[in-house]
């Protein structure tokens, strides 16, 4: 067989396996060093498999996943959701739709120190839902709010998703996180933008809370001492060149653990089951970018990146063409699988498209996260959707399909934008 | 006693499986204090844990390969449900298996080729760079891990085939990574 029929053959045979439910991480890479001993052959395929192994699981830049993955059990341990809802509650709950602004509001506070999508979902699952459901807001609406608002742990630094693109193409992981900061702001505002359409154009759907008192207001601002420190603490050293990406996870991770600890949140089985968690997480995502690596020897060899280059290049559709095209594909794969694995599978075959078109790597890092992550809201998959039905007992799949397709629309403009503006990601990290 | 005995075997295979996932675990809590007192000591003492690079690193390595075992036996990898999600349960069963048991063949293939890479690093007489401490023996505790993985994995492929109800399967829901 030729290289060309190899590689074919090689997707075929790892999107099969894929489908039947082998982990990803482990159908990569059995097909990367099967297709590389087809065509190298079995010893040095044997090598490979042991040194790429040993390699990725004891290098250093890794290390920011389990870091950051631990800050975040840490802090959702401790509670910090409950406190971030009640202080956005208090200055906008009185407003038509303000118990969403609020949600959106404290979904994007607890994902700047989480990092992760569906840990925010989870949580908000229980923090805001109840009491969106105690003003008579619809259950489409609060599950798609909540949603939605889960999304936006993919965009805020610290972003898992983000992170490990970062190892995959070579950039640099700080540089990411703070590239995410606006384009995380303006989706916050959009999504607010469109809780507040809704609430004005069908009043009845979504009731005004009750008003709360300036001394409930600064109590509440006092409450949130802890996430805001934890942020300014780990981002602002990241930014300001003291620490290393890594560092910062460790730094976040202490941190995190010291304020649940002093603020009595984090008891010893609490602190177990946070580091079980955050084990359980980097072990999946290590198993993954394993199998990516062993399966990149396979890409380089049948040398598909370059040919998926010349083909894409070659269409005459112009750069936005092939972007658009690039986009598509992934809102479909988005039908199939979850972010982290689109991520892993589809990015060392993209990277060198865009590098040649032109594109710059920071800025198609958050693009590529954003529309990977609309996957988490979209059906069929819609991870986020998942987790929220696992939470809330009482509600459907489709009721919750309908509450997020407002905030679908809204991403799919978000998109747009920042395609148009690519400076609202790099303008921060063009600053460092 | 014919049930007894099972049940018994069943708690200590859940205690051993426990004991592997609370090595990993234990290790995340150093390679997270080892990076916090090291940025510490750096900016406040301008000094540093002797070799806390290497040991970040190498520690690092152990937690994974021990977390990937206690992982591959919960079913915690990342998936692609779609098709076992839209079958019946006896299907679900047969896909589980098959998955399950690729999966034992990789993992054992990389214990296999990780020996060599432990051994090539004795012979090769790696060390650390301020204790000179010799980093074999730290690969070899992570390809311990590796090995209990394929003993985890043989034993899922044995409760799946044979005793499914000991296995709590995990649903696209269980294994949220990002």
């Amino acid at each position: 067989m030729s290289p060309d029929a190899v590689a074919i053959t090689g997707f075929i045979v790892l999107f099969a396996l894929m489908l039947l439910r082998v982990p990803v991480g482990m159908a990569m890479g059995l097909v990367g060093v099967s297709g590389f001993a087809y065509l190298v052959g079995s010893g040095p395929a044997l090598k490979l498999v042991g040194q790429t192994s040993m390699r990725t699981v004891t290098d250093y830049t890794f290390g920011v996943i389990p870091m950051f993955l631990l800050m975040g059990a840490f802090v959702t341990a401790s509670g910090m959701s409950r406190e971030l809802f009640r202080a956005a509650n208090t200055f906008v709950g009185h407003r038509r739709g303000g118990l969403g602004i609020a949600t959106i509001v404290a979904c994007a506070g607890f994902a700047a120190i989480s990092g992760s999508s569906v840990a925010t979902a989870a949580t908000f699952s229980t923090v805001a839902y109840p009491e969106m459901r105690r003003y008579k807001y619809p259950q489409s609406f609060a599950t798609g709010v909540i949603a939605a608002g889960g999304t936006l742990g993919a965009m805020f630094p610290p972003s898992t998703v983000l992170a490990v693109y970062g190892i995959i193409t070579e950039q640099d992981i700080g540089k990411l996180f703070i590239a995410g900061i606006l384009p995380g702001i303006l989706a916050v505002s959009m999504y607010i933008a469109t809780v507040s359409i809704i609430g004005w154009l069908r009043p009845q759907f979504l009731p005004a809370g009750e008003p709360a008192g300036m001394a409930e207001r600064l109590a509440a601002i006092r409450d949130i001492w802890a996430p805001l420190a934890l942020f300014v603490f780990v981002i602002g050293g990241l930014y300001g060149g003291l620490f290393t990406p890594t560092e910062a996870g460790g730094m976040g991770a202490g941190g995190a653990f010291l304020i649940g600890v002093l603020r009595g949140r984090l008891t010893l089985p609490e602190i177990r089951a946070s580091l079980l968690q955050a084990t359980r997480t980097a072990a999946a995502v290590f198993t993954v970018l394993i199998g990516a690596l062993l399966f990149g020897y396979f890409l380089t060899i049948t040398q598909t990146p370059q040919k998926v280059t010349e083909f894409l290049t070659g269409l005459g559709v112009g750069s936005y063409g092939v972007l658009a095209l690039i986009m598509l594909m992934y809102l479909v794969l988005g039908c199939l699988m979850d972010a982290m694995a689109m991520i892993i599978l589809t990015v060392p075959i993209i990277f060198p498209v865009i590098k040649t078109l032109g594109f710059d790597p920071i800025w198609f890092g958050v693009i590529i996260v954003m529309t990977v992550e609309l996957g988490l809201i979209h059906p069929p998959v819609g991870m986020n959707v998942f987790v929220i039905k696992s939470v809330i007992k009482d509600v459907n799949f489709a009721t919750i399909f309908k509450g997020v397709l407002p905030f679908i629309i809204t991403d799919l403009v978000r998109l747009i934008i920042l395609i148009a503006f690519p400076i609202i990601a790099l303008y921060l990290p063009t600053r460092m | 006693m014919n049930t007894e005995r099972p049940a018994v075997m069943r708690n200590r295979m859940d205690r051993f499986i426990d004991a592997i996932e609370w090595v990993a675990a234990i290790f995340v809590g150093i390679v997270a204090v080892d990076i916090f007192l090291s940025v510490l000591l750096r900016y406040f003492f301008s000094t540093s844990i002797p070799d806390s690079y290497n040991f970040g690193q190498l520690l690092l390595g152990i937690l994974i390969f021990w977390g990937i075992a206690a992982t591959s036996y919960r079913g915690g990898h990342i998936t692609v449900d779609l098709v076992w999600a839209n079958v019946g349960p006896r299907r679900q069963r047969v896909i589980d298996v098959f998955a399950t048991l690729v999966l034992l063949f990789v993992v054992t293939v990389q214990t296999y080729t990780l020996l060599d890479k432990v051994v090539a690093t004795r012979n090769d007489n790696i060390l650390t760079v301020d204790l000179h401490l010799p980093t074999w023996p730290f690969f070899a505790i992570a390809w311990a891990g590796d090995v209990s993985a394929v003993l985890l994995i043989a034993i899922r492929t044995w409760r799946l085939i044979f005793h499914p109800e000991d296995l709590h399967a995990g649903g696209p829901q269980a294994k949220a990574v990002e």
